[in-house]
């Protein structure tokens, strides 16, 4: 018993100095502290978005008090004069647009800020659950093999095979325009990478002798499966997942764009840069910062799993 | 495996897919309400009820979901793919396509040329430099490539070459659109262009492919670059690498004749797939530049929940990938003797 | 290298070399004060236990070590110049012509997507000497002899012609690449310069490796561990194939091992390296015969004894020394049974104990 646990505390031991290698490797190249230092501040600003901008400016009827005390019409077709910069014709207040103001004269920088946490949680949430999805799959089926394994695969063929844009249009527009579908079609387009990646991961753990031996010593399938041969292939899969939160917020933002949005009003970037395009030649910044927001978080995760993978990857360490 | 033998399995596990597509699609698109009247195109005002009744009856539109499957399964057996809604002015589904296709094939070419001149060049040099400036500089290149809105990267470039440029009087890219085609010969309108000597045509084509072309290839030279970077980094490890430094080979030489080669195989799997990709039509790019391929009809059928042709096009785009999957796999046998089926 | 030389003249030097390596868990002293001489023509053999030091000390002395590498202090004097000093370039003009290796694993040392021909053209394409020496001395319908060529080199001092047409060029190059491949006993050499090397033998594949190096006539043959991935029958030819050429080549080698019995066969004299340091350097009869490093006599007691089977093989106590955090002195000293108070405090250097034989010991 008590060999056991010096066992485990001579793992637990390896696998932190470990870690703190990946730290110190992670910590040397300056590209990946960048992209780190944008990514927590843009979770921060994101976090506490509600706390930094009244959410009701976000309201296109009905609010009237605080910094904006005019009724909300839209600007683009109601051809009001445009605003960037300061504005004393349309506002009583000394009040400064940083990015000007977008379609229904509301402060595109708050905008912006309220977005941060619509596309943020989506874009963690379809990630987290398409990666759930797909790594068990994968996993049971790398490591059970035979029909069950062939299933797997052959359905996740057929979803290869798709273009994945049609497949979660198709699926938004016959379920209707809500953020839950539009959850619900990315997941369905995302999941099956991580199944063909964690299949991978699996079948090439298992061969390796660690795991007969495991199972010399008696141990279960699934406790050598889950606690064993997943925690020693999770790495790949980590990366993939922080890269793919820049991928499906473009993806989200880009469906809202293409008119699936459940309120053209609701502040998340995809939708207001749709509302950019419609006036992009007489207010061009509309869509120039509500895109380079998403360029610059998606750049950001991408930077962070890109040098995770580096950090990661064994055969670059030495 | 026998390379035949291998080819076959793929060929079986073609059919697979598509039956398995067009269930998902058919049931998705005809399920639900919201999507037109499928036998909106076939009919007209001058019809009467009975007229109307005969119509659906005949396409099975009556029928319960399942059998209205083998209906429209009989009917693209016969080659009737259906008729398009509005937008495709109901016209069949499979006309509209293939009068689109040639389009989308230029776009693909175009930008496949693009991102591939720019996109190796770029993993090479973040390989060869590993961890030094040129490095860091490709590396933001590559990832801000794919972290980039896409039709964001085509308004600005609209905004800018051709808005602004003909705003401050300077000969400026048209930003959408694609010229009506004067003759038709092979399909492919460059190519017809050529052929007929029509080169005013062949410049106006070329002028108005550059924008969706940098803005499709931007996005995907990224995902090349870093494919090569890593690919080349791999063999930069190995020990014929050692070897060639160690004869005195100039470092040129070392990394063109003996590294690059065995680091370009995955970066082929990869312009192949995505060559294939793009030939299922950008859709996000043909609709911000309006050009009139098929990813710009999907949208559109999308929109009007015109399942004849999503179905077709889902169909065809998947026929695509999955050959594609198996040129690049045949392709590999010929780049490395080592690999044999 | 075009003058001649005495047997005794020595070739290459190498003193006092000191080699560290950054790494994330601190400086690995690899090389902590290497000396070596090879001499002309000899065959010296650097013997030790894997991680003593002697592929860094090959690395450096080629020009190739990694990046994380530095050399601290030391010179490498090849014909009067001093290698650390030069350039990169300049070591790879030097690596086409005057040091040329061998490495230990013909498969993984050859490109798997390059024929043989290929990789053995472009070593002969780069040296125009060669090309022009053997348009001169080529007859139609003879096969070349290489080592006449290897002969030229060291005697022709006339400065040549040196514009070849490129077809001229690919004509000549095939046909000396025929010269080399037959040189190292490889037959049919038409077919294996159109074959890869994963479709050839270990031992084809290696001696293809050392036509690559042989053809570059270079004055120091470097053989690093070249038996050690090969099948011991094929290690026996190769082996055979070394001693072949010794005369042929009319080079220096200088071969690395780990194996005692491959030194022996080979070498004319023998370094042991232990710790990033030789210890002791003697004629390899000697050697044998009376080793003086303490080091050095037990690692002969750990040979199995052909005449004397029963008699019990002894390791040597204790691990091979940590390099980042090496032992002060001699690194030899916690497992040594002589130590004594000097050896903890001042590395021993290597003194002449009798006429060519050196040994870097206090008790002597």
């Amino acid at each position: 018993m008590q060999k056991d646990s010096e066992v485990r505390r001579g793992e637990w031991e390896a696998r932190l100095a470990d870690i703190k290698y990946m730290i110190h490797l992670f910590r040397k190249n300056p590209l990946v502290m960048t992209g780190t230092i944008i990514s927590l501040f843009f979770i921060i600003v994101a976090l506490l978005a509600n706390f930094i901008v009244d959410p009701r400016l976000a309201t296109t009827e009905g609010y009237t008090g605080g910094s904006y005390p005019f009724e909300r019409k839209y600007m683009w077709s109601a051809n009001h004069p445009i605003v960037w910069g300061p504005d004393i014709a349309l506002h009583d207040g000394p009040e400064f647009f940083y990015l000007g103001t977008d379609g229904w004269g509301r402060d595109l920088l708050s905008m912006i800020i309220l977005a941060l946490p619509v596309d943020l949680y989506n874009a963690f949430i379809i990630v987290v659950v398409a990666a759930l999805l797909g790594t068990t799959l994968g996993a049971l089926a790398g490591y059970a093999g035979g029909i069950f394994d062939e299933a797997v695969l052959r359905i996740t063929d057929v979803f290869f095979a798709f273009p994945g844009l049609v497949l979660a249009l198709v699926f938004a527009s016959m379920f209707g325009r809500s953020i839950e579908t539009l959850q619900f079609a990315i997941i369905l387009v995302w999941w099956p990478p991580y199944v063909r990646l964690m299949r991978g991961q699996v079948l090439s753990e298992k061969e390796k002798p660690y795991v007969e031996a495991l199972k010399a010593l008696g141990a279960g399938h699934l406790r050598v499966l889950f606690r064993h041969v997943m925690l020693n292939a999770i790495y790949p899969i980590l990366v993939q997942a922080t890269m793919d939160l820049g991928g499906v917020i473009l993806t989200f933002s880009a469906l809202m764009f293409l008119g699936f949005s459940p309120s053209k009003s609701l502040p998340e970037l995809g939708n207001l840069a749709a509302d950019g395009y419609n006036a992009i030649f007489s207010a061009p910044w509309v869509i120039l910062f509500s895109g380079l927001t998403m360029l610059i978080i998606s750049l950001a995760f991408n930077l962070v799993g890109d040098g995770l993978r580096d950090v990661l990857d064994p055969r670059l360490r030495r | 495996m026998k390379l035949y033998e291998y080819i076959i399995r793929r060929l079986i596990l073609l059919v697979f897919v598509l039956l398995a597509v067009s269930v998902l699609i058919f049931y998705l698109t005809r399920g639900f309400e919201r999507g037109f009247a499928p036998w909106a195109p076939y009919i007209n005002e001058k019809m009467t009820a009975e007229q109307i009744e005969e119509v659906i009856k005949a396409h099975g539109f009556d029928r319960p979901l399942h059998e209205q499957y083998f209906y429209w399964f009989r009917d693209v057996f016969n080659g009737e793919w259906g008729l398009t809604g509005t937008w495709g002015l109901g016209l069949p589904a499979n006309r509209v396509f293939f009068n689109r296709f040639p389009r989308t094939v230029e776009l693909a070419v175009f930008a496949t040329i693009l991102t591939i001149s720019i996109g190796i060049p770029l993993g090479i040099i973040s390989a060869v430099k590993n961890n030094k400036l040129p490095d860091h500089i490709s590396r933001i290149i590559a990832l801000a490539g794919y972290s980039t809105p896409s039709y964001w990267f085509g308004f600005l470039l609209q905004l800018v070459f051709f808005y602004y440029f003909s705003l401050w009087g300077l000969p400026n890219l048209p930003s959408s659109g694609a010229p009506s085609i004067a003759t038709r010969i092979t399909g492919l309108p460059i190519l017809d262009g050529l052929l007929t000597g029509n080169l005013g045509f062949v410049w106006n084509e070329f002028v108005h492919l550059i924008l969706p072309s940098i803005s499709l290839s931007f996005i995907s030279l990224g995902f090349l670059a870093r494919i090569v970077r890593a690919s080349m980094l791999e063999v930069l490890r190995q020990d014929y690498i050692t070897m060639a430094r160690s004869k005195g080979l100039r470092e040129r030489v070392v990394i063109y004749r003996h590294a690059l080669k065995n680091a370009l195989i995955p970066a082929v799997t990869l312009t192949g797939i995505f060559f294939a990709s793009l030939l299922g039509g950008a859709m996000i790019t043909e609709y911000v530049f309006s050009w009139p391929g098929v990813g710009q009809a999907a949208l559109l059928a999308v929109g009007q929940g015109d399942s004849n042709f999503i179905l077709l096009y889902s169909l065809v785009f998947a026929t695509i990938i999955v050959l594609a999957n198996l040129a690049v796999d045949v392709a590999y046998a010929f780049l490395d003797p080592r690999i044999k089926y | 290298m075009s003058d001649k030389r005495n047997a005794k003249d020595t070739v290459l030097e190498i003193k006092n070399l000191k080699v560290n390596f950054h790494t994330y868990r601190g400086e690995v002293k690899a090389l902590n004060g290497v000396d070596l001489k090879l001499c002309c023509k000899e065959v010296l053999a650097l013997v030790g236990e894997s991680g003593c030091g002697k592929s860094v000390t090959v690395q450096t002395l080629i020009g190739l070590l990694p990046e994380n590498a530095s050399v601290l202090e030391g010179e490498i004097i090849l014909d009067g110049d001093n290698l650390i000093n030069k350039t990169k370039e300049e070591m790879r003009i030097l690596r086409t012509h005057d040091l040329a290796i061998v490495f230990q694993d013909p498969m993984t040392f050859l490109n798997p997507v390059l024929t043989i021909g290929t990789q053995l053209e472009e070593v002969v394409t780069m040296d125009k000497d060669l090309l022009v020496e053997a348009i001169a001395i080529e007859k139609p319908k003879q096969k070349l002899d290489f080592t006449d060529l290897i002969k030229m080199d060291d005697s022709a001092t006339e400065p040549k012609n040196l514009k070849i047409s490129r077809r001229e060029t690919k004509r000549i190059a095939k046909r000396l690449c025929a010269a080399i491949l037959s040189l190292v006993k490889l037959p049919d050499q038409e077919r294996i310069l159109k074959q890869y090397p994963f479709e050839l033998s270990g031992g084809m594949r290696q001696r293809a490796m050392i036509a690559m190096a042989l053809a570059r006539r270079p004055s120091i043959f470097i053989a690093d561990e070249i038996t050690t991935a090969l099948d011991v029958t094929i290690q026996a030819q190769i082996l055979h194939l070394l001693k072949e050429l010794r005369d042929k080549i009319d080079a220096s080698t200088l071969m690395i091992t780990h194996d005692l019995s491959v030194a022996a066969e080979t070498a004319d004299r023998i370094a042991v390296m232990y710790g990033g340091n030789v210890v002791e350097v003697a004629s390899s009869v000697v050697l044998f015969r009376r080793p003086f490093h303490p080091y050095a006599q037990m690692l002969l007691k750990a040979i199995p004894n052909i005449e004397n089977p029963t008699s019990r093989l002894e390791a040597i106590p204790g691990t091979v020394p940590e390099m980042i955090d090496p032992p002060p002195g001699c690194r030899f000293h916690p497992r040594c049974k002589y130590a004594m108070d000097a050896c903890t405090k001042k590395r021993p250097r290597l003194k002449e104990v009798e006429k060519g034989h050196e040994v870097a010991c206090y008790l002597y």
